[in-house]
């Protein structure tokens, strides 16, 4: 392989029923930054059907090109045929850098890519930066072993170089209003060997009833909360933020909420990147559920609660006065970054 | 020196072995499978004045020593483990200090009507972040006006739920360490005190051991046991009493295992004759008994050493560690020797097992004694 011939940054845009998820945007602005240091262009991949509306706003958040792939096959996210369509291009295209989202779609399509082409993933990168001794690869640095070490990982003798890069790591670009990128309609054959599994049918579920373990935001509620009533105050935070309702013990017991979403020592041991403590103490054996998470928020109106030991930061006051003041404030911080 | 007991001790023993015999050990079973507490038992103890045995007759207890006292509870627990708990709990952690510590009003209100049994105790120091490290309290008292203001939560708590007076230990000024703990009496009904679920335990499955809630709890001023910033000292000095009567629990599991042993041994027979004839179970007989005499002689010690001296730790310390140990080998030795019969809820051996391991961990664990031991003989 003459890696002199792989040039340019590929984006993996990931839309679901034709709306484009945030990371890949996130994904585009990181892009803009490494192509300078790379002297490049970005290209935003667009596949799907009936998506050629998607375009310009690929354009205003810094895609300079944008392939995209119209197919009825690409309809509903498959791995076979997103992979073969993947390939394809980057057969016929030669990128130097493809970047995914390390969503659910990502995590599954980029491994996928890298066995068939034969190139270096690396997985839920949260820093991307380019070499400048000269050889302009791409350093990727994820965290490792649970997030205790940093690791940070190249792909020299192999093009493309390939990552997935955790949602919300990464920042979108300001859009460059009336922007336009040219677009490259390529046409791909996707026949009945890439459509190994069919789709019946895809659940919209709202997921509270997610298992806490599998959540990304906690937001866990303690005696504190004061009510069974209260824990809608909870998850309406969670409901903002896309998180999940877990608990202490102490409500479990009072049969506030179920044993399922208690969280400590005889619950569920939790690891979430950040995890929202509502009058929770603290207890030992609270703790040893929760204390591995990578931030952790305690309200509590005590300030010598143990629970602040263990916390990244802390609020002491009413919890049932913070929470709503909370939830609207990530309401509108969201609202701006869906707009931004 | 004499190894004889008194006719009162003797009297009193023949008095605590029958009622345990006729009234306590025909329950023992079913407290242990329906996990329930012994409501039933309890207005007996108090009618036979169970429930105030060391405490004296003008506060309505019934006189005795502390040695009379550890033998009841031995007895007891040679047929009930759960039951023996309940009288501990109330008597050396619930009653005891109100009458150390009390005030003369305090006394009356609180303590006469514990002593006389017509109300049950119970003693809270234990929290989450706070077990063998006691002095971790988070359970906060704050001083407002008439009144103090509880907040926090204490679990473990032999018979809450049922009790009707609670010593509670709480921080009253954090910054000042163990000299900023004090201890209060809190009724049942005091607003904010609320009785949290019921722990699903190995064994002692009658007795009733639960989380106790303070969410503002309101205590009166005058409910403060003994000066403030003196609880530590205070809880302590409770648990030093409490440990005899665990020790004497502990002693008397072992016994009742062994009895009920000796009784199998005799009647089971293997390679035609009965296994008591083996020599392997004569030498482990021979053991326990030998075991059982030495824990005897140190609960009874720290007994005596309770009434007659002034510092008491380092025997009681001793006692409680030795006897829960012997506890927990006799008991198990007791099962092997009833074969798989022993395993079987159908024989009172395995409950005893079970009954006895809790012996080495609450009122201090056994590690606690051997600090307490160690740092006596080391001063
Ligand atoms: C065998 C055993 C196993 C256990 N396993 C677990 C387990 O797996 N998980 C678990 O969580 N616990 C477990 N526990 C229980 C644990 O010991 C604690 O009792 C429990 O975690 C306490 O829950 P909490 O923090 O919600 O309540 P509390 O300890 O009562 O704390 C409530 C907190 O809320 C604060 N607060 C009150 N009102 C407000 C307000 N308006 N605004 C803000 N803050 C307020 C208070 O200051 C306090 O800090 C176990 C206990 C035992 C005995
Ligand atoms: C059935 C039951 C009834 C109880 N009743 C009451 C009650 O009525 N009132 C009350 O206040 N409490 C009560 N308790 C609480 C009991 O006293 C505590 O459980 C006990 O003191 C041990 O504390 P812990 O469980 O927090 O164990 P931990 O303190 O967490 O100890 C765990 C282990 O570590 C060891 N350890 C800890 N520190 C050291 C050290 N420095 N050196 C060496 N080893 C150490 C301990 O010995 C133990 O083996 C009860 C408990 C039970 C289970």
């Amino acid at each position: 392989m003459d890696i002199q011939e792989y040039k340019g940054i590929f984006v993996f845009v990931q839309q679901v029923d034709n709306k484009i998820a945030s990371v890949s945007f996130e994904l585009l602005g990181k892009a803009k930054e490494l192509a300078k240091d790379m002297e490049t262009e970005v290209t935003a991949v667009l596949l799907g059907y009936n998506v050629s509306g998607l375009c310009n706003d690929l354009a205003r958040y810094g895609a300079d090109k944008i392939i995209m792939v119209d197919n009825k096959a690409l309809e509903v996210y498959a791995t076979e045929p997103y992979t073969h369509s993947m390939c394809k291009i980057i057969e016929k295209y030669k990128p130097a850098v493809v970047l995914y989202g390390a969503t659910a779609i990502g995590r599954d399509l980029a491994p996928r890519i890298s066995a068939r082409v034969k190139t270096g993933l690396t997985a839920d990168c949260t820093k991307l930066e380019i070499a400048d001794d000269g050889t302009k690869n791409l350093r990727m640095t994820r965290p490792a072993f649970g997030g205790n070490i940093m690791a940070t990982i190249l792909c020299p003798e192999h093009r493309p170089q390939m990552a997935t890069v955790r949602p919300g790591v990464m920042q979108k670009i300001k859009p460059i209003e009336g922007a336009t990128a040219p677009v490259d309609k390529f046409d791909i054959e996707i026949g009945p060997d890439h459509q190994n599994v069919e789709v019946l049918e895809v659940i919209k579920k709202v997921s509270n009833k997610m298992d806490i373990q599998d959540a990304k935001i906690l937001v866990s509620g303690g005696r504190g909360m004061g009510c069974p009533e209260n824990f809608k105050l909870l998850q309406d935070l969670a409901d903002a933020l896309g998180g999940t309702v877990s608990s202490s013990r102490a409500c479990v017991d009072a049969g506030w909420v179920e044993k399922d979403i208690q969280v400590g020592q005889t619950g569920k041991t939790v690891r979430p990147n950040l995890y929202i403590a509502c009058g929770i103490s603290g207890a030992i054996q609270h703790l040893a559920g929760m204390e591995e998470s990578d931030v952790i928020i305690a309200i509590n109106k005590d300030e010598s609660a143990p629970i602040f030991e263990v916390a990244d930061y802390g609020i002491v006051g009413d919890v049932t006065k913070i929470l709503p003041i909370f939830t609207e404030e990530v309401k509108k911080a969201m609202a701006a970054r869906n707009n931004a | 020196m004499d190894f004889v007991l008194s006719k009162e001790h003797e009297m009193a023993r023949t008095l605590y072995r029958e009622f345990a015999e006729n009234e306590i050990k025909p329950l023992a079973q079913e407290l242990d499978e329906q996990e329930r507490f012994p409501t039933e038992t309890v207005e007996k103890l108090r009618k036979y004045g169970f429930l105030g045995i060391p405490f004296p007759k003008e506060y309505g207890g019934q006189g005795c020593d502390t040695l009379s006292y550890a033998m009841c509870i031995e007895e007891v627990a040679k047929v009930c483990g759960t039951t023996s708990v309940v009288i501990s709990g109330h008597t050396s952690l619930g009653a005891a200090p109100i009458l150390k510590y009390g005030t003369p009003e305090q006394i009356q209100k609180y303590f006469v009507p514990l002593a006389k049994g017509e109300k049950l105790g119970a003693f809270a120091l234990t929290e989450p972040n706070a077990g063998t490290d006691a002095s971790m309290q988070q359970t906060k008292a704050v001083l407002e006006g008439d009144h103090y203001v509880l907040n926090g939560s204490k679990i473990f708590i032999t018979n809450a739920g049922y009790a009707d007076t609670y010593v509670i230990i709480a921080m009253t000024d954090k910054s000042k360490g163990t000299k900023g703990i004090s201890a209060f009496i809190v009724e049942k009904d005091f607003p904010g005190f609320s009785v949290g679920k019921k722990e699903k335990k190995m064994g002692i499955r009658g007795s009733s051991t639960c989380e106790l809630i303070f969410e503002n709890c309101i205590v009166p001023k005058e409910n403060l046991l003994g000066k403030e910033g003196k609880g530590f000292n205070l809880a302590m000095n409770t648990l030093d009493g409490g440990r005899i009567g665990i020790a004497a629990q502990a002693l008397g599991l072992a016994e009742g295992a062994f009895e009920e042993t000796v009784k199998y041994v005799k009647e089971r027979k293997q390679f035609g004759k009965p296994i008591a004839k083996f020599q392997n179970t004569q030498f482990q007989l021979a053991d326990m008994a030998t075991k059982i005499k030495a824990a005897q002689l140190l609960v009874y010690r720290a007994a005596m050493a309770k009434d007659t001296q002034k510092v008491y730790s380092e025997e009681a310390a001793m006692a409680k560690l030795f006897a829960a140990e012997v506890a927990m080998e006799v008991t198990t030795k007791a099962v092997q020797l009833h074969g798989g019969y022993g395993y079987t809820r159908e024989y009172p051996v395995e409950r005893m097992m079970r009954d006895a391991k809790i012996t080495e961990i609450y009122e201090g664990t056994s590690e606690v004694q051997r600090m307490v031991i160690s740092s006596h003989e080391l001063r």
